[in-house]
């Protein structure tokens, strides 16, 4: 909406010299937005155990052809998870060398019943055991560009150089994640996380970006959210959930929209 | 001139590091040939970009490492040959592993922010005797996302470093699952059983 206005404006204005001033005013007075809203699901309102010496691994999906979840992502959740030693949180590519090649992007159980059956290998349960993998949290999505609008040139010259124009885009992150309790081989929960935002980059000499954060917002919401499987949740943050509800009711229990 | 060729041509030498396997080792001794065109294999594409992957010695690593996990006893050899039927540790089984194809999904190509990488090796094997037993046609893919201020270097580098990846996967859970290799393991525990039966029964035989 921003980014058409100021386009509207950098197609009329004849005096481009008033065009950057406005659009910065739009843009200061509106600010890059996010938008994040988070789904969740918990099959118990109490906190799953770990034990002594028990341990998280957060996985991303990489078995689509057209995207792939980010290992940047995936790093970014486990650092929120382990909320400064609070939790321990297996690196992924640890975890992915421990036991190749059974979570390569090829074989991956991509099911429950699947892993069960891995699990049945008495090599790779004894790994499981010897690590104490006790949860195994799989994220799925990306984020990307969703619509890219306005254009900005630079060019330099024998006294210098630099650039003018205005350009805007919107991001988009969508992702889920989906709780494993291995010992007792059923899902624990989902989590899922929609954020929107749009970012400008205004040039009047140098370029100035406004840039929203879409994809460390939805880490925060992911992140958070799946602290509070683990840990007391802080008040301001806390949302109750519901009464667990087997498989084929399953419904989202609560929503919540976070604004920043 | 070249300073201009040289500006539009990228030049990778894989450099990927492979994990052990979790894998529980064939109770066979193996013989790895890897011959020069291998250890020294470089990719090399002059589509509307020169792209020179020097991919060799990373993909000898890998299988060097794979086929030390997935055999009991490995050795490496020169060439396929009838092994010395003296020594007390025989190789059962002899496998020389060849580069058929190489292919890369560039981002200028596709128009994805996404570098892609194909291999396809032809695996062959023989006998302790130097007798072919199966010739795998065996790919593996690879791809990695553009990261923001990451060189194509590091990309394709990334992305070949994950198709071998891939390749040991293929070789560390299929291997044992080529037709004719598990036809071979039948007869070797057949033959097994029989020699345990027999010293059993005491037949000198």
């Amino acid at each position: 909406m921003k980014a058409s206005y100021c386009s509207l404006l950098f197609s009329r204005i004849l005096f481009p010299i008033h065009f950057p001033v406005i659009c910065l005013a739009v843009v200061f007075l509106t600010g890059c937005s996010t938008s994040t809203i988070i789904d969740e699901y918990k099959i118990t309102d109490t906190h799953l155990d770990l034990d002594q010496g028990e341990q998280v691994v957060i996985m991303g999906r990489r078995h689509a052809g057209e995207y792939e979840t980010e290992p940047d992502f995936i790093n970014c959740i486990g650092g929120r998870l382990a909320n400064g030693g609070q939790l321990k949180v297996m690196p992924e590519q640890e975890f992915l060398d421990s036991f190749y090649p059974w979570f390569e992007p090829r074989v991956a159980p991509l099911k429950l019943k699947r892993m069960s059956h891995m699990l049945k290998d008495p090599i790779i349960a004894e790994r499981i055991k010897s690590l104490g993998v006790r949860y195994m949290v799989w994220v799925d999505g990306n984020t990307e560009t969703t619509d890219k609008s306005g254009t900005f040139s630079c060019a330099v010259g024998p006294g210098g150089g630099g650039c003018f124009g205005f350009a805007s885009w919107d991001k988009a992150s969508i992702y889920e994640a989906i709780v494993w309790d291995l010992k007792q081989l059923d899902e624990k929960g989902r989590v899922k996380v929609e954020t929107k935002g749009s970012s400008y980059m205004l040039a009047v000499g140098a370029p100035i970006p406004f840039i929203a954060q879409v994809q460390s917002d939805a880490c925060e919401g992911i992140g958070n959210r799946l602290k509070g499987f683990f840990l007391e949740r802080p008040a301001e943050s806390a949302t109750p959930t519901s009464a667990p509800k087997p498989d084929s009711e399953r419904k989202l229990d609560h929503r919540g929209m976070i604004k920043s | 001139m070249p300073l201009l060729l040289t500006a539009c041509s990228t030049n990778v030498t894989v450099s990927g590091d492979y994990p052990t396997a979790l894998t529980k080792p064939l109770p066979y001794h193996v013989g790895l040939v890897l011959n020069n065109s291998f250890t020294q294999y470089t990719f090399e594409s002059d589509k509307e970009q020169n792209v020179t992957m020097a991919l060799g010695q990373s993909q000898s690593k890998l299988f060097d490492r794979v086929f030390t996990d997935i055999f009991a006893n490995k050795s490496s050899l020169q060439t396929v040959s009838k092994q010395a039927s003296a020594n007390s540790n025989p190789i059962d089984l002899i496998v020389v592993p060849n580069v058929e194809e190489v292919q890369l999904a560039m981002p200028f190509e596709t128009r994805l922010n996404v570098f892609e990488v194909w291999i396809k090796y032809n695996v062959q094997v023989f006998n302790g005797d130097g007798e072919p037993i199966a010739d795998w046609l065996m790919s593996a893919y690879g791809k990695t996302q553009t990261r923001f201020l990451k060189s194509e270097e590091a990309a394709l580098d990334q992305a070949t470093t994950s198709a071998l990846r891939d390749a040991g996967v293929r070789l560390i859970i299929g291997f044992k699952h080529i037709p004719e290799i598990r036809h071979w393991i039948e007869l070797q525990e057949k033959e097994q059983q029989k020699t345990k039966v027999m010293a059993k029964s005491g037949d000198p035989s």
